[in-house]
């Protein structure tokens, strides 16, 4: 199995990762050897125009997606110094369930569940049945408590469509954290928000950072939003530039 | 347990999963009431044409069975036959009190043994009733209003002589038979013209000879004792009881001298011109048949095999019995008639059954389509559960899962409402007559005065279990779509 090494305190990786669509013989190459690495604990930016493979690479790194194959023995995402590539389709569900937790722009909450239903449904899939009721009572004063955190204590019977957008995505954060996961991977939490609620949902993301020293990587094509990261990396035409360290994203961006 | 919970809330909140679960519900009603109703059918045929006949019996027409009072007594002796009794079977030209024609097929039996092989006693139509029918509101059923003298009169077949008072010889002809009765929709039968059990009738037979030729005709006038019915409408509207003794004078059966040939050079002794003929023996009464009940826990297979083996012995130690590889032995259900009769029943209730569980296959591709659209329609939902880290086999439980639930749903919906339909059907029937003048079940066409039903629970259980199958596999290639879905192209559906 392909190692990640000589990075202390990296947790999450992509080396040199290439991803091609391929629509009938049309090819589109959307990740041209792609490397990043994120440190536990830290919250890195991901910046991109639409486009620019930033939810490919979000997946990727989610083990939703698989990068091209390559020849290349350090190519890969790697979690934890293992790659995940390489790993089967059960070994990647299992990292879904319990190494990261996803945040979409759309939200994408189900919506037959309620708040609380939404949140739980990731502990159900990870715990099973029996393993689910043996830890029912915890989880739901868990999932109750990441929603009063969050701001939806009163709201944990309300099915999403009696939620605003806002709190949706408020509900979708605490469903992709209540397994605990080492990585949160939101894929433009605010991109469907006014600037003032996005501003809000990126104060929660920040909030709950400090609380957890949670490792959170976000892709978003919105500067303001990446500056208040740890890290900002730019995508361009599927490849990576980072901003050097202590430059305030903005300006990095403002050179492009 | 994600799938336990969505499968819920996909039934409470969704109007599609409703209609197949509906669609599963109509599909195996309507499969289980004609199966309920076939069943009954054949049920109520079966035991019909039992009450009749006992379990077996052992038949030689024409000349018949003679001794068969000790061939009776061997056969009860044997442990696989409770009882036997005697009869004769003939057909008869019937006069009616009002002077109209009709052939009936005549049976000659013993009140008293045949009661015990058969269930004549239940069969006897007017007979004192306590309590009302149900319906029977305004009191209007005859039987109400009877005392007891009837029945007993149908149990003998005797009428008291108008001159002697002596009990003599009766008639039960078949409750339709007449063609006098009419049923009230509402359960009873009421005398329309004339209460048979207060007329008489004439009997025409023909005796026949040992080379087959009618010998003559003979006539005689009898007092109806009571009318029976069997529930099967063809016996009931053509066949008649009359006491064994009468039938068997008229038919020329009945114990009688054997005269020596005539010698004419005889010593005419009276002095009339004719010598006395020598009475060289008697020949002994005879009958047709034997009916034999079984044995509790005797079957009526094993029944025949006795009376056969029985008839076997009795035949080489009396001489002038009918030799037993001619004389037929059978049950009730291999008679004449009866066999074809029951199989042709039996192949019509299977095909009717296959047909509409095929025509229930339509709940298949019901809820195919349901599923198919609603798998489109959950695309999204797929590609976050997977994003949680639900495996494909997990999404594919929970549409499968669905699908049993709707069929769960669907199959106890339609076992209760079948219940409810099976239960009531003939109060359903009659409120059809009533109210819109939809009459289904002609009692002249199928046999049966009432819509027989039997409810039988392995065949519920096959139906409902069908159900819940049908929909599980309406939902099986839905579920491999869903499966299938990359989650990434499942997130990003538009």
């Amino acid at each position: 199995m392909s190692t990640l090494t000589g990075k202390p305190g990296v947790i999450l990786a992509a080396r040199r990762v290439h991803k091609t669509y391929r629509l009938g013989k049309v090819s589109t190459p959307v990740l041209r050897g792609v490397d990043i690495e994120v440190r536990r604990g830290e919250f890195v930016a991901i910046l991109g125009a639409s486009g620019s493979g930033k939810s490919t690479l979000l997946h990727l790194l989610g083990g939703l997606d698989r990068p091209d194959p390559s020849s290349d023995t350090r190519s890969g995402v790697f979690y934890q110094n293992q790659n995940i590539a390489n790993w089967s389709q059960a070994q990647r569900n299992a990292y879904r369930r319990s190494a990261v937790g996803f945040v979409f722009q759309f939200y994408h909450l189900l919506p037959e569940l309620d708040a609380r239903e939404n949140v739980l449904i990731g502990a159900m899939i990870r715990l099973g049945r029996i393993g689910y009721m043996r830890e029912r009572a915890g989880l739901r004063t868990a999932a109750d408590e990441m929603l009063e955190a969050l701001g939806l204590g009163k709201r944990a019977t309300h099915r999403p469509g009696e939620l605003s957008g806002g709190e949706r995505q408020r509900v979708a954060i605490a469903r992709a954290l209540v397994n605990r996961p080492a990585v949160l991977l939101a894929d433009e939490p605010t991109g469907n928000l006014d600037r003032a609620t996005g501003g809000k949902i990126l104060d929660a993301l920040l909030e709950i950072r400090a609380r957890l020293d949670q490792t959170i990587v976000m892709v978003t094509h919105d500067h303001e939003i990446a500056a208040r990261a740890d890290r900002v990396v730019h995508l361009e035409d599927g490849r990576l530039a980072e901003t050097p360290t202590g430059e305030p994203a903005s300006a990095s961006a403002s050179r492009e | 347990m994600y799938q336990s919970l969505l499968t819920r809330r996909y039934l409470t909140s969704r109007v599609m999963p409703l209609l197949a679960a509906l669609a599963v519900m109509l599909c195996t009603a309507m499969v289980l009431i004609v199966w309920s109703v076939m069943s009954g059918f054949l049920g109520v045929l079966l035991a019909s044409g039992r009450t009749l006949m006992g379990d077996a019996a052992i038949t030689w027409p024409i000349t018949g069975i003679p001794h068969y009072a000790e061939l009776m007594q061997r056969l009860e002796d044997r442990p696989e036959i409770d009882a036997a009794t005697p009869t004769i079977e003939t057909m008869a030209l019937v006069g009616l009190p009002d002077g109209s024609p009709q052939i009936w097929r005549l049976i000659g039996v013993d009140g008293e043994s045949y009661d015990r092989v058969t269930a004549y006693r239940d069969t006897l139509w007017w007979r004192k009733i306590e309590k009302p029918l149900p319906k029977d509101r305004d009191f209007q059923d005859p039987r109400l209003r009877l005392d007891g003298g009837h029945f007993e009169r149908g149990l003998t077949l005797t009428e008291p002589d108008p001159v002697t008072g002596e009990p003599a010889p009766a008639v039960v002809p078949g409750l339709w038979a007449s063609g006098y009765n009419a049923r009230d929709p509402r359960g009873w039968t009421i005398p329309r013209y004339r209460f048979m059990p207060d007329e008489e009738v004439t009997v025409s037979v023909l005796p026949i000879s040992r080379g087959g030729a009618v010998v003559d005709v003979r006539a005689k006038r009898f007092p109806v004792a009571n009318e029976f019915q069997t529930g099967l409408y063809e016996v009931d509207a053509n066949t008649a009881l009359i006491r064994l003794d009468a039938l068997q004078e008229m038919l020329r059966m009945q114990a009688a001298e054997r005269v020596a040939p005539f010698d004419p050079f005889a010593v005419d002794e009276t002095g009339d011109g004719f010598a006395e003929p020598t009475v060289v023996g008697v020949d002994p009464a005879r009958v047709t048949t034997v009916m034999v009940r079984a044995a509790a826990g005797v079957g009526a297979i094993e029944a025949r095999d006795a009376a056969a083996d029985v008839y076997r012995r009795f035949a080489r130690e009396r001489r002038d019995a009918p030799d037993p590889d001619l004389v037929r032995v059978y049950t009730w259900e291999e008679r004449d008639g009866v066999r074809t009769f029951i199989a042709a029943v039996k192949k019509e209730m299977a095909l009717t059954v296959a047909l509409f569980g095929f025509i229930s296959l339509t709940a298949v591709f019901l809820v195919f389509s349901i599923f198919w659209s609603m798998v489109s329609d959950k695309i999204k939902d797929i590609g976050v559960l997977r994003s949680l880290g639900a495996s494909r086999a997990g999404v594919a439980w929970l549409f499968i899962r669905y699908g049993a639930a709707i069929g769960v749903v669907g199959a106890t919906l339609g076992g209760a409402a079948s219940w409810l339909i099976v239960s009531n059907i003939n109060p359903i029937h009659d409120w059809l007559g009533s109210a819109l003048g939809i009459v289904v079940w002609d009692p002249a066409i199928y046999f049966f005065p009432e819509i027989p039903s039997r409810l039988d629970p392995f065949a519920a259980a096959l139906v409902l279990g069908g159900g819940v199958m049908f929909s599980v596999v309406g939902a099986i290639a839905p579920a491999i779509k869903a499966a299938r879905l990359d989650p990434v192209a499942a997130l990003r559906f538009e």
